[in-house]
């Protein structure tokens, strides 16, 4: 039984609760991972705060799950041992906006809409996975690598230096954040090494079981001058596939996004369902939507050159595919999904991934992308051993820099109110993940059920994480149950 | 006390008689100095020795076997590629084992996904060439052209490129490590199968144990092989030409261009770095030090001197260049629309373009970091460290006050500022500090100057390069995290247990300050009484320190 | 600061105590240059220390060892003894340091030759039979002296006097004659006279290389002196070991320049070269075949010419007075292709590695006779380089090249045909 009111005491009455209707909240989310009920629930508003919290679980050998975020689609932070949720939504200053150092210092309860919101004040933007929920953690997004749409960057990872307060109630700042004094300080928090060692790397991917991250430096960029979106029908995902390994090592394109019709038709119908139906109805098997992007200077040159030299490869190369600024059949698509690319997607509204039958289930994982069709395979494989029909799956297929890579993402739709359909899906996951990883798909962040599948699999990498682990969280608090731990 | 015999056996049973030797004159040709980087100071000559035993793997299963003797007979070992670290890649204790792992090279290309899988023993010009010639480049870290690619990568691994290409941290995709006791960490895509492609995860992310911002020096495990990112460049070959000593890369002047600029001030040179970041132009932004043109153009040592001599500090606080190197990435469209950027920029800054070679002599695949020791012998980096721009452009004249302190034995520069530059088109600054001196003078200034530096940091609130073991654990650590130290020490600990990992980094300029005795009136800050070192490890320490000061 | 005195000679190791005590373990001794660095294959150009992967059998590590020498840490022994002579001193290390810096590691490593003999250690005993045979038969086989120009063929044609004195040298008197031969016959095709020395000794190339620099001065005094009775005004060979030690021994161990040898030195390939832009050589015979050519380092990176030097090093370790330093950059590059190119019907294909960075066949200099298995070794790695660049033919201009090669194209069991340069010019001449 936890004594709720040492608790109190740390993060004033006001900020904790166990209120039965308020601790169901954080019972359940978006995902298929079965419910679990944490016995109280605090806001802290300070990194102090957290660390005494985390002392005092600590003393008390009581489970703590962080969490920033309003809503939740993986599963991470439903608590498996009861314990404490450690909520820092409301932990959520901006602290700076520095348009000159381009990075922006905030606390792990920033939401997407609210960052983008203030961003966009000071002409600035953040760099940003497909359509992030207005009312998501960016921090927690970044912190857990959701893969960015954007392709051409070089050095990607967006986080800079960060503060996180170990599971033995330190707060402690990474990185170039780490000097003494910070953010009075020569030093503004840029580089997110060391010191010593890569202490952000252990935190990141970890599901909250490493420490509570409080407050993180992250690039911002400028927005664009000027932006044209070509698309491209996709019937033959192999064929489109060679043409991205062409032409995104050639550096063309901010965003690109490879989406079937299912997905795209999802996030753009206006009306749901009858939009919906006829777009999925008439959408090509696949659309391929390239952005190309003017910056601050000559942003028409850039384009220029850009469309220039992306003309040239599929006229010469790929004459198969028809590359131009409307996808043929959808006036209008070009601006709608730009608006859609550049913004989160708003609170106020169903996700684009429940508005067709109320809940969904997402497989992502890294691949190789010319790897990508086996894996549709796989999949259309096995959907209907559940029942699920082929023409139902959603998938999306986002590159990675210069398509060295690319993150693929399965999402099946289904009836939230429905414990059969629910329970069809949670066993056509399991399946799919199972078939999908004997076919060599990556699961790096592994949420709820596939946890087990993976790290079954990668049992020296397993065993060097639970010394890691031990070092940092010895009594096991952070987050117990989950991924390997 | 020598290697035991049964272990030396054990050691022969792994690589054969031929890759295993104690005999005096090999193991004195891997003595650290008296020359190299970093030597000539006094750490290097207090704390290296030479090692008892070579060894010479050919595999990560060899590295494991190696390790595991090393353990089960408490010899301590230590990580080797090059060497050319200096006395931090050495042995600091006597009768230690040098794993030498330059037979690890073996080497694979992914062209279609932009990695090489390669060894310890392969150096950045080979990879560079192997990179070029599939229309695609790497950085090679400022240490050089003769750098292993993986020790590079594990310590540093930046260089004007950088400005495109990013923090090297990045660039780490699947990778073998054997850690201190003998088990495999393969991190990335390899935990879970054969494939490298892919460098995060599973979940939490043990790249973090593989270097801290500077590295680690080899305290926690050997490296034994690694994928690495490589990135596309343009399709143009970049010609080799001239005999040595005048060799250069011949630039195709529609893809790949150097031009300098000279400014009108400090703040218009910092400017012109802002605003190329701010553009998203350019492959490489970056203003070096004076004494580096000079260099490059001096025949010889005494050609530099006698040219070097000639300025004064008013001409070195007047000189304000800016390097720009453009790379058609794309097309020759996209480098003349790099090239119009940059001269609006220059126009509203007053840049001023200077007549530049079409050729290449460092950075893309020289590198030429040898250059360094021409012109006093002895040259060692005191900072060289990624923040942001704003830290980056104040953070050398702080240095250069200092240094008149020491001034000699350090080499007269005149006040120079040291080099910064943009990195990660702005997101990032980078500014380095280099000191040269003759080591056949008194070296204490040298010394005192270094250890002073991570002082001046911690009092100005900078971050720097010299943490973790590059400078005193128990100064350093307090001031940044804070505390930073003792998870390191409860990590060295966790997967180190025995100590037998390259001792006794990484506390090893602690025991330097402790053992030196001209160091003792820096040291201002506590160490605990308990020794973090196990047993066997104090009483050779203890035994190592006494015979230094028996010798003075 | 105080001054040290300092000069170049290699007879006292001490003098090159700044030069190994300031080596910054760079590897560019070991390294193709950089700049030229062909990827992960052919990637060096130290033949010791691929042979042998210790640090110790490259420059680097010797520059440690030598150090330890001077600085009485280390005692001669079998290993060391291997360490100081299994390697050809190609020069591939003195040319790769002063890419950047201004050490003389060629020096340091002769210098210690020198110190293992005057401390009674070295040299080899291969060695000490081969300067046996020169004291005894003047050449380094043993073979009969009088045999020396049994070579000359009645179809050659030698002059009394002539400006040219065609120095022939051990090799291909005894083992090559078909070198010697066609380097006359050449010569008469260019109207070019020559004389030969009347009592022709070992150029002494193997003693001066393992340190018993006294023998190779009676020689080189020897030498001289009968070149300058005779009245040459050249001095021509067709062996790149000979020229160097024409070229730079000789000066070096009577501490002259070689401007003051009274005569000029020239190899086959530089004659060639000139006779050809006079119109006095006319190659017009085609030669159908896919060739590369072997850059032998004595007439490359170590045929620049000597100047002898003291002084005093000070302030940073600077020198005065002046010393423009040797870095291989006059070596005969641009020569001998001038030649091949003009050869009608040749398809000439560069090594991946040349000139200044090319790898020794392994032979010279003494390594040959004391390490047979370390020149089979490097040998055959060039080898491997001839085939990965499609060369039928392989063409050095050096005998102690040729024989390596053609040993270890023996050994491989390849086609590779190894001509000796003025073959290839012979067989392009018209008959």
């Amino acid at each position: 039984m936890i004594n709720r009111d040492e608790l109190a005491k740390i993060v004033g009455k006001e900020n904790m609760s166990d209120a039965q209707a308020v601790l169901l909240n954080y019972s359940s989310d978006h995902s298929l991972v079965p419910p679990g009920v944490p016995e109280c629930v605090v806001w802290p508003t300070t990194s102090e705060q957290v660390g005494d919290v985390l002392k005092w679980a600590n003393k008390n050998n009581v489970p703590v799950v962080p969490v920033s975020s309003k809503v939740h689609f993986n599963g991470g932070a439903i608590p498996r041992q009861g314990g404490v949720m450690l909520d820092l939504s409301k932990m959520n200053k901006i602290f700076e906006i520095n348009v000159d150092l381009k990075k922006a210092r905030f606390e792990a309860g920033v939401t997407w809409g609210q960052l983008a919101g203030e961003l966009a004040k000071k002409g600035m933007r953040v760099m940003m996975p497909l359509l992030p929920h207005a009312n998501r953690s960016v921090l927690v997004d970044y912190l857990e690598r959701e893969v960015p749409t954007n392709t051409v960057y070089d050095y990607g990872e967006p986080m800079m230096g960060f503060e996180v307060v170990w599971p033995n109630g330190e707060v402690f700042r990474m990185g170039s954040a780490s000097v003494n004094g910070y953010p009075d300080s020569g030093s503004k928090g840029g580089n997110p090494s060391g010191p010593g060692i890569d202490f952000y790397r252990l935190v990141q991917g970890a599901q909250g079981t490493m420490g509570a991250v409080t407050w993180t430096n992250l690039k911002i960029m400028f927005q664009t001058k000027k932006d044209k979106v070509f698309f491209a029908p996709v019937n033959d995902l192999a064929y489109a596939n060679e043409f991205l390994y062409r032409l995104l090592p050639r550096r063309v394109g901010q965003e690109v996004v490879l989406l079937n019709r299912v997905d795209l038709a999802a996030i753009v119908a206006e009306n749901m369902p009858a939009d919906f139906e006829k777009l999925r109805a008439t959408l090509p098997p696949w659309t391929l939507a390239i952005v190309i992007s003017g910056l601050t200077r000559r942003p028409d040159e850039k384009i220029a050159y850009e469309v220039n030299l992306l003309k040239e490869i599929v006229k010469n190369e790929f004459r198969k595919l028809t590359v131009d600024e409307a996808l043929p059949g959808f006036p209008g698509l070009g601006g709608k999904l730009l608006s859609l690319l550049r913004n989160p997607w708003p609170a106020d509204v169903p996700y684009w991934k429940n508005r067709w039958q109320g809940a969904s289930q997402s497989l992502f994982f890294i691949a190789r992308p010319e790897k990508t069709p086996k894996f549709v395979d796989v999949v259309e494989a096995v959907a209907p051993k559940h029942g699920y029909p082929v023409a139902d799956i959603g998938s999306y297929i986002q590159p990675i820099e210069h398509n060295r890579a690319c993150q693929v993402e399965f999402t099946f739709f289904y009836n939230g109110a429905d414990a059969a359909a629910k329970a069809r899906i949670a066993a056509l996951y399991r399946d799919a993940a199972r078939a999908l990883i004997a076919q060599g798909a990556l699961f790096t962040r592994p949420y709820g059920d596939l946890a087990t599948m993976v790290y079954e699999r990668a049992a020296g990498y397993t065993m060097a994480l639970r010394r890691v682990k031990k070092v940092f969280d010895p009594n096991n608090i952070m987050n117990p149950g989950n991924l390997c731990f | 006390m020598a290697i035991v015999k049964e272990a030396y056996k054990a050691l022969e049973a792994v690589v054969g008689a031929k890759y295993l030797s104690d005999d005096p004159a090999i193991c004195e040709g891997y003595r650290s100095g008296p020359c190299g980087y970093e030597a000539g100071t006094g750490y290097e000559r207090v704390m290296t020795k030479i090692p008892g035993a070579v060894i010479l793997p050919r595999s990560t299963e060899e590295v494991q076997k190696i390790v595991k003797i090393c353990n089960r007979y408490v010899i301590p070992y230590v990580p080797y590629s090059t060497g050319f670290y200096g006395p931090r890649s050495h042995p600091h204790v006597e009768n230690a084992l040098l794993v030498d792992l330059k037979r690890l090279n073996d080497f694979e290309f992914d062209e279609k996904h932009w990695y090489a899988n390669l060894g310890s023993g392969v150096i950045y010009s080979q990879f560079q060439e192997e990179c070029l010639r599939r229309g695609g480049y790497v950085v090679i870290g400022g240490g050089g052209a003769q750098a292993s690619v993986i020790a590079n990568l594990i310590g540093d691994g930046w260089s004007p490129l950088t400005h495109r290409i990013g923090l090297p941290h990045r660039r780490i995709l699947g990778t073998e490590v054997v850690l201190p006791d003998g088990e495999i960490l393969r991190t990335g895509s390899l935990a879970v199968g054969d494939d490298p492609f892919w460098g995060d995860g599973i979940g939490p992310d043990l790249r973090g144990l593989l270097r801290g911002y500077t590295g680690l020096r080899g305290c926690l495990g050997i490296v034994t092989k690694m994928a690495v990112k490589v990135l596309p460049f343009q399709p143009e070959r970049l010609q080799p030409t001239g005999i040595s000593p005048n060799t250069a890369l011949a630039l195709p002047e529609k893809r790949v261009k150097w031009v300098n600029y000279i400014m009108p001030s400090k703040a218009a040179q910092v400017k012109a770095m802002y605003e190329i970041g701010k553009a998203e132009i350019a492959g490489a932004v970056t203003k070096v030090p004076l004494f580096w043109r000079v260099i490059a153009k001096a025949e010889c040592k005494e050609e530099f001197w006698t040219e070097w001599l000639k300025e004064t500090p008013e001409t070195i606080a007047n000189f304000h260049i800016v390097r720009v190197l453009l790379i058609g990435f794309t097309s020759e469209e996209q480098m003349e629309y790099d090239e119009n950027v940059l001269n609006d920029i220059m126009m509203e800054l007053g840049g001023q373009p200077r007549r530049t070679k079409p050729s290449d002599e460092s950075w893309i695949k020289n590198a030429d970091s040898a250059g360094m020791w021409l012109m006093c012998g002895s040259y060692v980096s005191v900072d060289y460290v990624i923040e942001t721009l704003a830290q980056a452009t104040e953070h050398g004249p702080v240095y250069a006050e200092l240094k008149k302190k020491y001034t000699p034995p350090l080499m007269p520069d005149h006040g120079d500022p040291g080099w910064f530059q943009s990195f990660e088109l702005g997101y990032h600054g980078y500014s380095e500090f280099l000191i040269y001196w003759d080591q056949d003078e008194d070296t204490t200034g040298v010394d005192h100057f270094y250890l002073e530096t991570s002082k001046m940091n911690i009092d100005h609130r900078f971050y720097t390069a010299l943490i973790g073991p590059h400078q005193p654990m128990y100064l350093t650590g307090p001031k940044y995290g804070p505390n930073y130290h003792e998870w390191m020490l409860k990590i060295k600990n966790e997967l180190d247990p025995l100590w037998v990992c390259h001792p006794p980094v990484p506390f090893a300029h602690d025991e330097f300050v402790d053992r030196a005795p001209w160091m003792h009136e820096l040291k201002t800050w506590e160490s605990p009484k308990k020794s973090p070192y196990p047993e066997w490890l104090q009483k050779q320490l203890a035994a190592e320190t006494a015979a230094f000061l028996a010798k003075k | 600061m105080p001054t040290t005195k300092v000069n170049l000679e290699t007879t006292d190791l001490n003098n090159y105590k700044y030069d190994m005590s300031r080596c910054i373990k760079c590897k560019g001794c070991y390294w193709v240059e950089h700049t030229y660095q062909p990827g992960v294959k052919f990637s060096t150009r130290c033949p010791s220390n691929l042979w042998n992967d210790f640090d110790s059998y490259g420059a680097f590590g010797k520059m440690r060892i030598g150090t330890g020498l001077v600085e009485k840490k280390l005692d001669w022994s079998p290993t060391l003894l291997e360490i100081v002579y299994a390697d050809p001193l190609c020069g591939a290390c003195d040319v790769g340091c002063k890419r950047n810096l201004d050490l003389e590691i060629e020096l340091s490593l002769e210098a210690m030759r020198v110190k293992a003999v005057q401390d009674g250690a070295g040299p080899m005993p291969a060695h000490k039979k081969i300067a046996q045979n020169i004291a005894s038969f003047h050449n380094v086989f043993g073979a009969t002296h009088a045999n020396r120009k049994q070579w000359v063929t009645a179809d050659i044609k030698v002059a009394k006097k002539a400006d040219v004195l065609y120095f022939v040298g051990c090799t291909a008197s005894y083992r090559n004659k078909e070198i010697a031969q066609s380097t006359a016959k050449i010569l008469s095709a260019a109207k070019t006279p020559f004389m030969l020395m009347p009592d022709e000794w070992c150029c002494g190339n193997t003693l001066q290389s393992v340190g018993m620099l006294d023998e190779a001065r009676e020689l080189a005094k020897r030498n001289i002196e009968m070149v300058k009775n005779s009245g040459a005004k050249t001095v021509l060979l067709s062996c790149a070991e000979g020229y160097r030690m024409w070229k730079v021994e000789y000066p070096k161990l009577l501490n002259i320049a070689t401007d003051d040898l009274g005569f000029e030195v020239v190899h086959l390939v530089e004659f060639a070269d000139e006779a050809l832009k006079r119109g006095d050589l006319k190659l017009t015979r085609p030669f159908e075949t896919r060739l590369t050519y072997h850059d032998s380092c004595s007439i490359s990176r170590l045929a620049d010419p000597w100047t002898p030097w003291s002084g005093e090093r000070g302030w940073m370790g600077t020198v005065s007075p002046p010393l423009k330093r040797r870095r291989g950059a006059h070596g005969l590059y641009a020569q001998p292709r001038n030649v091949i190119n003009a050869i009608p019907g040749v398809q000439f294909v560069e090594m991946i590695r040349t000139r200044e960075n090319a790898f020794c066949c392994g032979a010279g200099r003494g390594t040959k006779e004391a390490f047979p298995d370390l020149a089979s070794f490097a040998a055959g790695h060039r080898l491997e380089e001839v085939k990965e660049v499609g060369a039928e033919v392989l063409v050095s201009a050096c005998p102690w090249c040729k024989n390596n090669f053609a040993q270890a194209v023996k050994e491989d069991g390849s086609s590779v045909k190894v001509m000796d340069f003025s073959e290839l010019i012979l067989a392009s001449l018209e008959a």
